[in-house]
């Protein structure tokens, strides 16, 4: 196929311009401001705006859909992950809660504009977040149950030493696996899906450009299989429209189950 | 090989999320008034299972 001959160049680009260059700073050294930064303070302000438009508008009856929404939201979070998963006492982690995900379901549609990008799609962020989550329920954990009480509830009650220590070394183990599997969850999932629609958009164009460049039947044909890639990327839009969603969702979700854990019985 | 590396980590994880997402509707259609909770756990174990396939392809990208 001599339309495919130039794909592995246009992924490369791809995956460069998915690094995310530095904007101010230079990448040689550790600190700079990337592009990743960027969108994601476009993406806090963006919520700042909304959540202050929402307050602003705040009434015991809610009036117009704009409101109706965000308070939705905010209901949703309460009641499926607050009072659903937490349980008694769970209005104090609330903020907690509600911040982590209108911030990162905000940064997720943000990414989805085309020409944008996902604040949460770089490693960087998304271990932010992640080392907030887990800094936040060992320390609830540890307030909660006292500093030894919380070591010795890592490993399981009602089992002869030996075992215990074993099972104490695994469950540490897992413990600090949750701090990466959250950033490595949030941060792949983004990036894997936009490297898949960005492979989808230059496939789309790559069939195209015979067409444009020289009109023969030969070009007609690849031109009807550049709408095929076409229809697969607009289906994995679609896709990534949800997952940006379900993915702020989890995140939510595995905190509240962290913090619930860390509350001991 | 990074390529099949993936793939082989794509598989435990699909045929998981399978099973997991089979389950959840079979136990939706047994106790729809259970729905919600049924949901929950089901994303909350599809998250675990996904995150596994999740770092072989972060894997496959670094190595």
């Amino acid at each position: 196929m001599g339309v495919l001959s130039d794909l592995p160049e246009h992924i490369n680009e791809l995956l460069e311009d998915l690094g995310g260059g530095p904007v101010i700073g230079s990448g040689d050294s550790w600190f700079y401001i990337s592009q990743y930064t960027i969108w994601m303070l476009i993406a806090a302000v963006v919520l700042l705006v909304i959540v202050f438009a929402a307050k602003k508008r705040m009434a015991l009856v809610p009036q117009g859909r704009f409101v109706n929404a965000v308070e939705y939201v905010v209901e949703f979070i309460r009641r499926d992950v607050g009072e659903g998963v937490i349980g008694h006492g769970y209005e104090k982690h609330l903020p907690l809660l509600l911040t982590i995900f209108f911030f990162i379901v905000i940064n997720n549609i943000i990414g989805l504009i085309p020409g944008c990008k996902p604040g949460t799609g770089t490693m960087g962020v998304t271990f932010a977040l992640a080392l907030v989550v887990f800094i936040y329920f060992n320390w609830f954990g540890i307030k909660q149950q006292g500093l030894g009480t919380y070591i010795k509830n890592i490993g399981p009650a009602g089992v002869i030493l030996p075992l215990f220590l074993l099972i104490w070394c695994i469950e540490l183990v897992s413990l600090f696996l949750r701090l990466i599997t959250l950033a490595v969850r949030l941060f792949a999932n983004m990036y894997a899906g936009h490297i898949v629609m960005g492979t989808f958009a230059i496939l789309t164009t790559l069939f195209l450009t015979p067409l444009i460049t020289s009109f023969s039947a030969g070009a007609l044909g690849t031109a009807t299989a550049s709408i095929g890639w076409m229809l697969l990327l607009v289906a994995m839009y679609l896709m990534e429209c949800l997952v940006a969603v379900i993915q702020a969702y989890v995140f939510t979700l595995l905190t509240a189950v962290y913090i619930s854990l860390a509350r001991g019985h | 090989m990074n390529v099949i590396g993936y793939g082989l980590a794509v598989i435990g994880a699909g045929i998981g999320i399978g099973i997991a997402c089979g389950k959840a509707s079979e136990a939706t259609a047994r106790q729809p008034e259970m729905q919600g909770k049924i949901f929950t756990t089901f994303i909350l174990g599809a998250a675990f299972m996904e995150a596994l396939a999740l770092i072989g392809f972060v894997v496959a990208l670094i190595a």
